[in-house]
């Protein structure tokens, strides 16, 4: 399993009176190259579920692995080690940078790491041609429309070659037509041995042929899982 | 290329990125800088170059000078007094000053009045001040001067050389320019009106026998101050002033000036400070949703750290460099005209000459440790504060 969650809590705010529990426990697995939708309302835990599984911040207890790295009680540097091994983000709002070129923002989680500005271009000129958006690298992010920036999130969060990729919310701001097309994209990753994990509430989602499961959440508690598509 | 150098690479070329970005507010942050290096450079030169200046100087100054004093105060010191300096074994020669200054109401101006008895060949005597248009004294002048350029402008001589000045009966004696002091030496002739010894007594009216001052050479430089000890034992009650006490004064004089120069300095940079603080601990909502997106994305808090170090690199080793460029500038060529009054007082007749910067590493060390060190500290919280903004703040 590459996502292995084993009564997992998180509450925020400890000990403090806006004390919150987002999540109780909550037993999940996921297999390599697995397709899970996580659904349910606002407020359900489905964005606290993912930070979890994006090694964006332990659980409160519980055991979680991910990729095989026990991430339940690791310090934000080792998180954030394995974020970039083994995690794409792709997000609701897309938190694209307007002032950078799409090629500066793809290629944005590759600086860190010390690779050369010709590989970088390199490797985001691949990914941003089979997503059909080659034509608009050198444009700044605030000009494209919103089909465009989501593709070229999807484009930031392949180019470390995650195993696993986290996508929050990805139709959200997207009208129809769009929004297929993006899950569509997103499904395809599967097929190249991706582990997929989804969450919305948008019908289009869950209801995608390539969706394995579908993973409902209510009150930060796993209420049903359902086989998908 | 390691990942290492690579990843240094990437984030600062980030960073040169991002401080074009924020154009308007890092720039703001840079002319501040630039300026408050400028002020301290500046002083640093203009101080190296006044203190090495000094030193050549005081090749022109006798080895040692003898005043008589009368209650605490300089009076006229008789001339017989010179046969007693003259049997001191060590002392080469001994020579007769009258030195005095002269209001001169019209332009307000007080001159320096020198007179001396050239020697015969004083053109050959380092110990006589050079001139660059005319000649130098000779033994038997009467009524011949030698003036610096700035006495000249003052007096208005243009083309003429005769001026008057007056005697304290307000009769006029009358003199005649033959020579205009070097430029180099304008530090210690700007003002001064060097003429005969008999015509500096018959200005001021000093009587026979008496001078101002007996200057002492001596033959060994090496028993500068057992000869000066023997002349305080053989005349009580003068004054005994060695080269070496007038360069320590020439120091403590600059370094006062210098001095205050630099509690300017410290308190602009203290402002700086302030202001620099204020502006990086400012985070936007922009500055803390780029923050959050890049850590997200993978990026360490180290390396948000490193991205703000950089800035605060970039930015104050620029301006640390383009300040130190301005004030060489500023000294080297327009003569450290904004500082000028406060290294060399507020005389009306000031050295115009020109300043000679004096590369010193020391100096640059010393600029660099107190200027970009303390920027760079002063910024070093406000990054890690923008570096501890969570991952998920973008979620």
């Amino acid at each position: 399993m590459i996502i292995e969650l084993e009564s997992v809590n998180k509450i925020y705010n400890l000990g403090e009176p806006n004390e919150v529990a987002a999540l109780h426990d909550i037993d999940l697995t996921v297999a390599e190259g697995e397709m899970v939708c996580l659904r349910g309302p606002s407020g359900s835990g489905k964005t606290t579920l993912l930070s979890i599984i994006g090694c964006i911040f332990g659980p409160t207890s519980g055991r979680a692995t991910i990729g095989g790295k026990r991430i339940s009680r690791l310090p934000d540097h080792f998180l954030t080690r394995y974020r970039r091994e083994l995690i794409g983000f792709v997000f609701q709002h897309f938190n694209m940078l307007g002032h950078l070129t799409v090629l500066d923002n793809v290629t944005l989680p590759l600086l860190p790491l010390g690779v050369s500005p010709r590989e970088r271009e390199k490797r985001a000129d691949a990914l941003l041609s089979k997503l059909a958006i080659g034509h608009r690298k050198h444009f700044p992010a605030r000009q494209l429309s919103g089909g465009e920036l989501q593709r070229a999130a999807i484009a930031r969060a392949l180019i470390n070659n995650p195993p696993i990729v986290v996508a929050d919310e990805p139709t959200a701001h997207l009208d129809g037509q769009l929004a297929r097309e993006i899950v569509d994209l997103l499904a395809g990753l599967k097929g190249e041995g991706r582990t997929l994990i989804l969450s919305s509430h948008d019908p289009l989602v869950a209801g995608h042929p390539r969706v394995d499961r579908i993973v409902d959440l209510r009150d930060g508690r796993i209420r049903h899982a359902d086989a998908g598509g | 290329m390691s990942a290492f150098f690579g990843r240094f690479l990437n984030i600062l070329d980030y960073a040169l990125g991002s401080l074009m970005r924020n154009f308007g507010k890092n720039c703001s942050i840079f002319i501040l800088f630039t300026l408050v290096i400028f002020l301290f450079a500046s002083f640093q030169l203009m101080t190296g170059s006044l203190t090495v200046l000094a030193e050549k100087i005081l090749v022109t100054a006798p080895d040692i000078t003898v005043q008589q004093m009368s209650a605490g105060r300089q009076v006229a010191i008789a001339e017989g007094a010179k046969e007693k300096l003259a049997g001191i074994l060590g002392v080469k020669k001994v020579t007769e000053r009258i030195w005095g200054y002269y209001f001169d109401e019209a332009t307000g101006a007080n001159y320096t009045v020198i007179g001396l008895t050239p020697p015969e060949g004083a053109r050959d005597d380092a110990s006589w001040p050079g001139v660059s248009e005319g000649r130098l004294l000779l033994p038997h002048d009467r009524g011949k001067v030698v003036v610096s350029r700035d006495i000249r402008d003052t007096l208005g001589l243009g083309d003429r050389r005769h001026f008057s000045l007056f005697r304290p009966d307000l009769s006029m004696a009358s003199f005649e320019t033959v020579g205009t002091f070097a430029e180099k030496l304008d530090l210690l002739t700007a003002d001064v009106i060097l003429m005969t010894l008999a015509d500096a007594r018959d200005l001021f009216a000093i009587e026979p026998g008496l001078v101002t001052d007996l200057l002492v050479t001596v033959a060994n430089p090496q028993e500068l101050d057992t000869i000066a000890g023997k002349i305080a034992g053989i005349l009580p009650g003068v004054r005994v002033i060695t080269r070496n006490q007038i360069r320590k004064t020439y120091n403590v004089v600059f370094s006062w000036r210098s001095g205050l120069g630099a509690i300017c300095f410290l308190t602009a940079l203290a402002a700086f400070a302030i202001f620099a603080w204020d502006r990086a601990s400012g985070l936007s909502r922009e500055e803390v949703r780029e923050v959050g997106i890049l850590k997200v994305l993978g990026w360490q808090t180290e390396d948000i750290i490193l991205l703000r170090f950089c800035e605060s690199a970039v930015i104050s080793l620029l301006a640390f460099l383009t300040g130190f460029l301005l004030a060489w500038i500023h000294v080297a060529v327009f003569h450290g005209t904004l500082l000028r009054q406060v290294l060399l007082g507020w005389s009306v007749l000031r050295p115009a000459g020109a300043f000679t910067p004096q590369f010193a590493f020391a100096d640059l060390l010393l600029t660099f440790s107190i200027s970009v060190l303390p920027y760079l500290c002063a910024t070093a919280v406000p990054a890690w504060r923008a570096a501890v903004v969570r991952a998920d703040s973008v979620i």
